[in-house]
């Protein structure tokens, strides 16, 4: 842990070259895909790439936001990342169900990139059904899950409704009142860099279409959901790729106390680690595990510990 | 040196026991193995809606956190609803009795003995003053666990119960849990003692109401839910010393992960499948002593009818809770007794 904190300050003292490509993938049924891809010059290591995957209605500005995220962080501490926008999510083409997210366009990445194994770094809903998808095979090193939920519920009545009606972030952005509803589900407590919540809401966030909003909706409220045959609660129990969870209090979307039975029901290996303002820092939430100011210091890491040593 | 002083000054003026009322009338039943308990009853306003409900506290508290004054009473409250309300007191806290080896009365006192014989004695006291076949219940913290210990082993005489803010494991992995874990048995070198947690809070208490952000409010209550002037006041009449036993009986939730009993033998949470008892789980959204997963797993745990509660601002409440809200929070009437209360209503008719 200590090298890591040493990289965060060296990350926050004098920010670290990182270059940053973008580029299109096709899957197989056709959906077009974005990636990009976030290098230091010069820097070569033997652990497999990191892919991070965004959560519903997020984009690649979850990880990498006006120049400060995760994938620039672990980039320069000397990781190769990718950050894969799954479809209906950031410039990925539309997206109109749960399942092709991570049973087709995950797999078509991974192939098109010439990926033979992967750390993975998931988030939220998103991330439970890439870790129902991907959990058992080998093609997978090791995951971090950002409050990636196994008990599917919903969080509260107002995720209910902000889903009922579509899960339509643009709307969010239009009125105080939609700007409280993102702040209590996605930013409740955040301690963001100023003007962050608002910014992120307007240009990090896409509408989900409306059978993504429903089959969401459905998925909690039933408490499970079919994925390629099997359940997604019956593929997370069969997982086995080692995992850190990390759980923040204040996630009023993906809440803690619905991620936690991971540890119990995964078959491999799962380290839990819950934040709290007890221990110093924030509570963190859905966007500030990602982007807060302390996330950095606190979140990142031990992300970077659990993946593997710094690269000279 | 003047500023220190006007500043103590200015925390010191909250400082007042508020004694209880007229109307609170005091019992003190005798456990089996020779604890006298206080116990404080309020009948019913009006007519009787329901069963009585007995209220117990968690770990250094006692039994003013169910009663703190006048604005601040679940057990009033109730009793303001039509409920006849019961708070108590566990051994050596409040105003149970403490611990004397003259009188047998002796340490340590671990966590069995609350489920084993605090909780049995004041249900059967309860029940044979009013003549109910059965009472409700509510416990917060460690007042919920000692509930679940309670029925997971076939406790009866509980119609329908309510835990507030109450874990059954405590191994999340945060920087506190690491601190306790080697600390604790440090402090807590033997069983054989009473920590004297009323003792810090009294010198604590001044600072109360002048620190906005500190620990206190970090990790017990959230200033947007309750006044720091109510939380002074639990910190000066609501703490009791902490048994060394239930300390480190507690702590192997920390390095366990386990709920079990002093010489493990028995698995509470393994056996809270066994509860039929309906149990109305509340957690608050921000309890950073209790974390929601913590509570969560004590909901899973049951085997009988269950309820969750998340108490957040995204479920309609008007501020996040903390721990310590969920019992003293300025809107805790409306927004945690209304529910249990509607909670206890519901199974009082089926």
């Amino acid at each position: 842990m200590t090298s890591f904190a040493a990289v965060a300050l060296l990350v926050l003292a004098a920010p670290v070259e990182v270059q940053v490509s973008h580029r299109r993938v096709t899957a197989g049924d056709g959906a077009a895909l974005a990636v990009y891809r976030y290098q230091r010059p010069g820097v070569v290591t033997s652990l497999p790439p990191v892919v991070l995957v965004p959560d519903v209605g997020f984009s690649r500005a979850a990880y990498d936001f006006e120049g400060r995220g995760l994938a620039r962080w672990l980039s320069a501490a000397g990781r190769l990342v990718y950050v894969v926008e799954l479809r209906g999510q950031g410039k990925s083409g539309p997206g109109l169900a749960l399942e092709p997210m991570a049973m087709i366009d995950l797999p078509a990445v991974l192939d098109a990139l010439k990926l033979e194994q992967v750390d993975l770094v998931v988030h939220g809903w998103v991330g439970s059904l890439v870790l129902a998808a991907h959990g058992q095979g080998a093609r997978v090193r090791r995951v971090v899950a950002l409050n990636t939920p196994m008990l599917a519920a919903p969080p509260s009545t107002l995720a209910s409704a902000f889903l009922a009606d579509g899960g339509r972030f643009s709307t969010l952005a239009s009125s105080p009142s939609g700007a409280r509803t993102f702040h209590e589900l996605f930013a409740l407590w955040a301690e963001l860099p100023e003007r962050t919540e608002q910014a992120f809401l307007a240009t990090g966030t896409r509408d989900l279409s409306r059978p993504v909003a429903a089959e969401l909706l459905a998925w909690m409220n039933t408490g499970d959901r079919p994925l390629a045959g099997r359940s997604v609660v019956a593929r997370l129990s069969e997982a086995r790729v080692p995992t850190l969870l990390l759980l923040g209090l204040a996630d009023g979307f993906a809440p803690p106390e619905q991620c936690a039975v991971l540890r119990e029901r995964m078959a491999g290996p799962v380290e839990v680690h819950a934040f709290s303002r007890a221990e110093g820092g924030e509570d963190f939430s859905h966007l500030s595990m990602l982007l807060g100011r302390d996330a950095p210091k606190k979140v990142f890491p031990r992300v970077g510990a659990f993946l593997g040593e710094v690269a000279p | 040196m003047r500023w220190a002083w006007l500043f103590l000054l200015v925390g010191c003026a909250g400082l007042r026991v508020v004694p209880l009322p007229p109307e609170a009338e005091r019992h003190r039943p005798k456990t089996k193995d020779g604890w006298e308990l206080s116990l404080v009853r309020y009948r019913p306003q009006g007519p009787v809606t329901g069963r009585p409900v007995l209220l117990c506290h968690g770990i250094s508290a006692n039994e003013r956190n169910m009663d703190l004054d006048e604005r601040h009473s679940m057990a009033r409250w109730f009793a303001s609803q039509g409920r006849e309300a019961w708070t108590m007191s566990l051994r050596a806290t409040g105003d149970s009795d403490r611990p004397d080896p003259a009188k047998g009365r002796t340490l340590p006192i671990f966590f069995d003995d609350y489920w084993q014989h605090d909780l049995p004695t004041a249900i059967a006291y309860v029940r044979s003053v009013t003549g109910a076949e059965a009472i409700d219940y509510a416990g917060h913290s460690m007042g919920g666990m000692i509930a679940y210990a309670y029925l997971s082993q076939g406790g009866g005489g509980l119609h329908a119960v309510a835990t507030l803010g109450a874990p059954t494991r405590l191994d999340w992995g945060t920087g506190l849990e690491a601190l306790l874990s080697r600390l604790g048995p440090k402090v807590v070198a033997s069983p054989d003692v009473l920590l004297p947690s009323q003792l810090g809070a009294g010198l604590a208490a001044p600072f109360m109401t002048v620190v906005r952000d500190g620990p206190f409010q970090r990790f017990f209550y959230n200033p947007e839910s309750t006044d720091p002037s109510t939380w002074q006041r639990l910190v000066v009449y609501g703490t009791a010393d902490t048994a060394g036993g239930t300390a480190r009986q507690l702590l192997t939730l920390i390095s366990t992960g386990r709920f079990t009993s002093k010489d493990g033998t028995l698995d509470f949470r393994a056996d809270m499948a066994r509860i039929r008892t309906p149990v109305l789980v509340v957690a608050g959204k921000l309890d950073r002593v209790a974390l929601t997963p913590a509570v969560m797993d004590g909901y899973r745990a049951l085997g009988g009818p269950r309820r969750w509660l998340l108490i957040t601002r995204a479920n309609g409440a008007l501020g996040e809770y903390g721990h310590m809200d969920l019992v003293i929070g300025e809107r805790a009437p409306d927004e945690v007794f209304r529910p249990v209360l509607d909670f206890f209503n519901q199974h009082d008719r089926l």
